[in-house]
């Protein structure tokens, strides 16, 4: 089968500057995958190239398995909600909602009006009298509502408070049962959108670091902790990623651990417990970027 | 439980495609059709108001011809220039809004010159309505003139032809700014209007300097109101086709 993604050696360059670095990756069919990042890590730009809307400066991208760039039969399946999406001036919030189903062959009204009731939107007020969580409301309704196979949401919810998230956080889970598709979310709330992403994209300075799916990406981590000694016994030679300690108290962030590793460390008294997303996406980058410039 | 995956849609026909940024344009009618007409409006009424001012200072004897001057007016010219800002304004809102919603350069401009063309359209058969409704009222009732200037011509028909050529001639040059704007802002139509300057003054330099300001002259008159708008017609074209080599490798960009 066709992913529904396939990158190949993508490179984008402004000038002096390398907004995506020789990237390479595929995303399968109906997943939901987060592109995570610092700002100007470049995940915009490779969200652009992915739907058209820059042209490459290297490499190939393959949507549906054809190329996007000014391909309609390929960018009609998608949909691109843009962090700072910009609405005509003069349009309301229902002029949106009018136009967006022309464009959209799966778009269901019935999704949208609950979504619109669900943010409490005001549909007759001017988009430039909004707040901004209003308008970032609008994007997201749109994007869910849109039911494009390939879905681009780029840090959709400026400006919209946490229960305003979470509900766009359920919405799209619950839809996505419902209606499988592909979604590429980028945002840098990783610890909220941890639970629905099925795999993860890091990119920093424009280089893809982390290309895993979560289940992979959760497991190559564990938390051990207990008396100073102890961890460090446990610990010998093994990669730590990160480590902390109080008085006589000590934690460790050390990679993966096999089923008889764990039931060493809790023979020795050691406390395991799972690392966040966030926290492992933390300290994996700060080790490859390390790694990285001492290669360099 | 049913689970339907979002199948790949139907790829729609090449026309829609192409009418769905048309009708996009009209979606909200306030900045292509609204605002240009209320314009017009409050200039007609300026203008009657100062008509019947003058109208109604002179005796009876006095008023036949008193206004014959207004179709020298250019009061509605106006709105031929207003034309270059909607284009401007439609494409530059527009572009970034329809790219995110999976529209193509190519099908983004075809239907967006199609809006245009519309517009040139619905303008010319407005204007035409009120010049024959100024003609059958004798000028609204005083022999006024606003929309029967005498440069287009006598005739309805050359009427038309003038005022559809250059409703289109604007609305396309303002499409082509709309894209030296998208692609490269405010840098770019500096630029532009710098060359487009340079490109007048070194035409008129030129005019000068070989003596030919009066065979220019000749030649208009000449031409006649319909060849002299038949000339736009290549100004228009060469817009259009600029626009659209510019806009097809525009990249959306976020406010200037």
């Amino acid at each position: 089968m066709t992913p529904t993604i396939e990158v190949t050696n993508l490179s984008k360059r402004f000038g002096k500057v390398t907004a995506v670095d020789d990237v390479s990756f595929t995303v399968a069919e109906n997943t939901i995958c987060g592109l995570l990042g610092r700002n100007g890590a470049g995940k915009t730009t490779l969200m652009q190239l992915l739907t058209g809307q820059q042209f490459a400066s290297g490499g190939t991208i393959s949507l549906f398995g054809q190329t996007p760039v000014e391909n309609a039969k390929v960018l009609q399946n998608t949909c691109f909600i843009k962090e700072s999406q910009r609405y005509p001036e003069d349009f309301r919030p229902k002029d949106v909602f009018k136009t967006a189903p022309w464009f959209f062959a799966n778009w269901d009204q019935e999704f949208a009006d609950r979504l619109i009731a669900d943010f409490r939107l005001p549909l007759d007020r001017r988009i430039k009298k909004l707040s901004r969580g209003q308008l970032s409301s609008i994007g997201v309704i749109v994007g869910l509502a849109s039911r494009a196979p390939l879905t681009f949401f780029d840090e959709p919810y400026l400006g919209l408070d946490a229960v305003a998230r979470e509900i766009f956080y359920d919405r799209l889970l619950e839809d996505y049962a419902h209606h499988p598709r592909t979604v590429i979310l980028s945002t840098h709330l990783i610890d909220e959108v941890a639970d629905l992403l099925e795999h993860v994209l890091v990119i920093d300075e424009g280089k893809l670091l982390i290309n895993e799916d979560a289940e992979t990406l959760r497991s190559r981590a564990t938390n051990v902790v207990g008396t100073k000694t102890a961890v460090d016994t446990f610990v010998g030679d093994r990669e730590v990623l990160h480590r902390d300690g109080i008085g006589g108290l000590s934690s460790v962030t050390v990679a993966g651990l096999s089923e008889s590793e764990r039931r060493d460390a809790k023979a020795a008294g050691l406390e395991l417990s799972p690392v966040s997303l966030q926290q492992l996406i933390i300290q994996l980058t700060r080790t490859e970027t390390k790694e990285f410039e001492a290669s360099a | 439980m049913t689970t339907t995956t979002s199948a790949l849609a139907h790829p729609a026909s090449p026309l829609k495609r192409i009418t769905r940024v048309t009708k996009l344009h009209f979606a909200n009618p306030w900045t292509t059709l609204g605002l240009p007409w209320i314009i017009l409006g409050v200039i007609f009424a300026g203008s009657l108001t100062i008509w019947w001012l003058i109208y109604s200072a002179l005796s009876p004897a006095q008023r036949i011809g008193a206004l014959n001057g207004t179709e020298f007016g250019g009061s509605s010219f106006f709105i031929f220039i207003y034309m270059m800002v909607v284009a401007i304004q439609a494409i530059s809102i527009t572009f970034p809004f329809a790219l995110g919603y999976g529209v193509t350069r190519r099908d983004y401009y075809l239907g967006s010159s199609l809006a245009f063309v519309a517009l040139a359209v619905i303008y010319t058969t407005g204007l035409t309505i009120l010049a024959a409704i100024e003609k059958a009222t004798n000028g609204w009732g005083m022999g006024g003139s606003m929309f029967a200037p005498i440069y287009f011509g006598d005739s309805a028909l050359q009427r038309i032809y003038a005022e559809f050529a250059l409703f289109l001639f604007f609305l396309f040059f303002g499409a082509a700014i709309a894209a030296v704007w998208v692609r490269w802002k405010a840098t770019g139509v500096v630029v532009f209007f710098i060359a487009v300057g340079a490109i007048l003054v070194g035409l008129i330099a030129l005019l000068t300097f070989t003596d030919s300001w009066f065979a220019v002259g000749e030649s208009l008159v000449d031409l006649g109101v319909i060849g002299a708008v038949s000339w736009s017609l290549v100004l228009t074209a060469i817009s259009a086709v600029a626009g659209f080599l510019l806009l097809r490798r525009a990249t959306p960009r976020n406010a200037a």
